[in-house]
């Protein structure tokens, strides 16, 4: 199943998120970040993305892993944050 | 005696060639090959620079970009698209730790910004910072800025609008809602303005160019020598020229 979704951060930047998830496990199958925040460093969000797949789509599990790679990464997110990345993310299959 | 930094004035370029020599002087300076550098440069042919998360079919309507001979190129800066037009853009090459640059990004987005707007205080026009990354005088945007850090050095590059023309921009740039774009450009209008607009008059690139120089003199208390990039930095920027920003590979990748 693939979806999109558009949310503006509060106090952010626009974020735009596509997903594709398997509909049967609830699971992150690929996603694509993109929007006009700013994240350091850049190539970080690649990592991210791909280390995101197989997570499910749940807002306790997405925030843990979410926050767990900007901490492996060591990814410093202005305009965007991880809660407001969950909440993208979600959007798209709420 | 003050601090002297580089001043590059490189002129007019393509989109390709202009986000290269940025790069090129990145990396020359964080290899300790050149000074901090101050650069301002002007774009021909008119260009849409878009941000390095966002995607460039969503966000440009390459179609007609062809029709109007607009480049398109993606940044190694995040934040949003912009069409580059009559305007001067700066950039800014200094290493994360000298003692000008705040180490906190946000802190350091105003600190750039704050010679951005003693230059615009040479040419009469009062501004403030916006955070995130914006300059606004009398509340309407007038400058845009984008950041990165990379090998312990940062680039900064924003435009100083000398003129907009809203309803080009529109018309290169894909809005989410078609049923509202009217309403859309309306606003971005209202929220946008220029040297021009500000001023009544028109003013030459090379009169920005001259109190920009004067702004970040005074902001970072260095003395700014004009000069040209480097052999490697010529070299360094072909590379990056023909083997990253001209391509399909780069420019699509989102």
């Amino acid at each position: 199943m693939q979806s999109h979704s558009v949310y503006k951060v509060p106090q952010g930047k626009l974020l735009k998120i596509n997903l594709e998830y398997d509909e049967t496990t609830h699971r992150i199958l690929h996603i694509r970040i993109t929007g006009d925040f700013f994240a350091y460093p850049e190539e970080a969000m690649e990592h991210l993305e791909e280390q995101l797949k197989d997570t499910p789509l749940d807002r306790k599990e997405l925030l843990l892993q979410i926050s767990s790679l900007i901490s492996q990464y060591h990814i410093e997110f202005i305009g965007l944050n991880a809660e407001a990345l969950t909440q993208g993310i979600l959007m798209c299959v709420l | 005696m003050s601090e002297e930094w580089r001043l590059l004035q490189t002129g007019y370029a393509k989109a390709f060639t202009n986000m290269a020599v940025d790069k090129a002087i990145l990396v020359s300076h964080s290899k300790g090959l050149v000074p901090p550098t101050v650069r301002f440069y002007g774009w021909v042919p008119p260009a849409i620079s878009i941000g390095y998360f966002q995607s460039l079919v969503e966000e440009v309507d390459l179609e007609a970009c062809q029709r109007y001979g607009v480049d398109c190129v993606r940044r190694i800066t995040g934040g949003g698209a912009v069409f580059h037009d009559k305007e001067l853009t700066y950039s800014i090459v200094i290493a994360e730790s000298h003692p000008s640059i705040p180490k906190n990004i946000l802190q350091s987005y105003g600190r750039i910004c704050g010679a951005v707007m003693k230059g615009l205080e040479q040419l009469g026009i009062n501004s403030e910072y916006a955070p995130i990354n914006d300059i606004v005088t009398n509340g309407r945007k007038i400058s845009g800025n984008a950041q990165t850090r990379k090998h312990q050095t940062v680039l900064q590059h924003g435009t100083v609008l000398m003129d907009v023309d809203v309803d080009t921009m529109f018309s290169l740039l894909k809005v989410p809602n078609e049923k509202i774009k009217d309403k859309l450009i309306a606003d971005v209008k209202q929220r946008v303005t220029s040297i021009h607009h500000c001023l009544g008059k028109h003013i030459r690139f090379t009169q920005v160019a001259d109190a920009m120089k004067r702004g970040f003199e005074e902001e970072f208390q260095i003395h700014l020598v004009e000069g040209g990039l480097t052999i490697e930095e010529q070299t360094f920027a072909e590379q990056f020229e023909k083997e990253t920003f001209l391509t399909e590979k780069w420019n699509r990748k989102r």
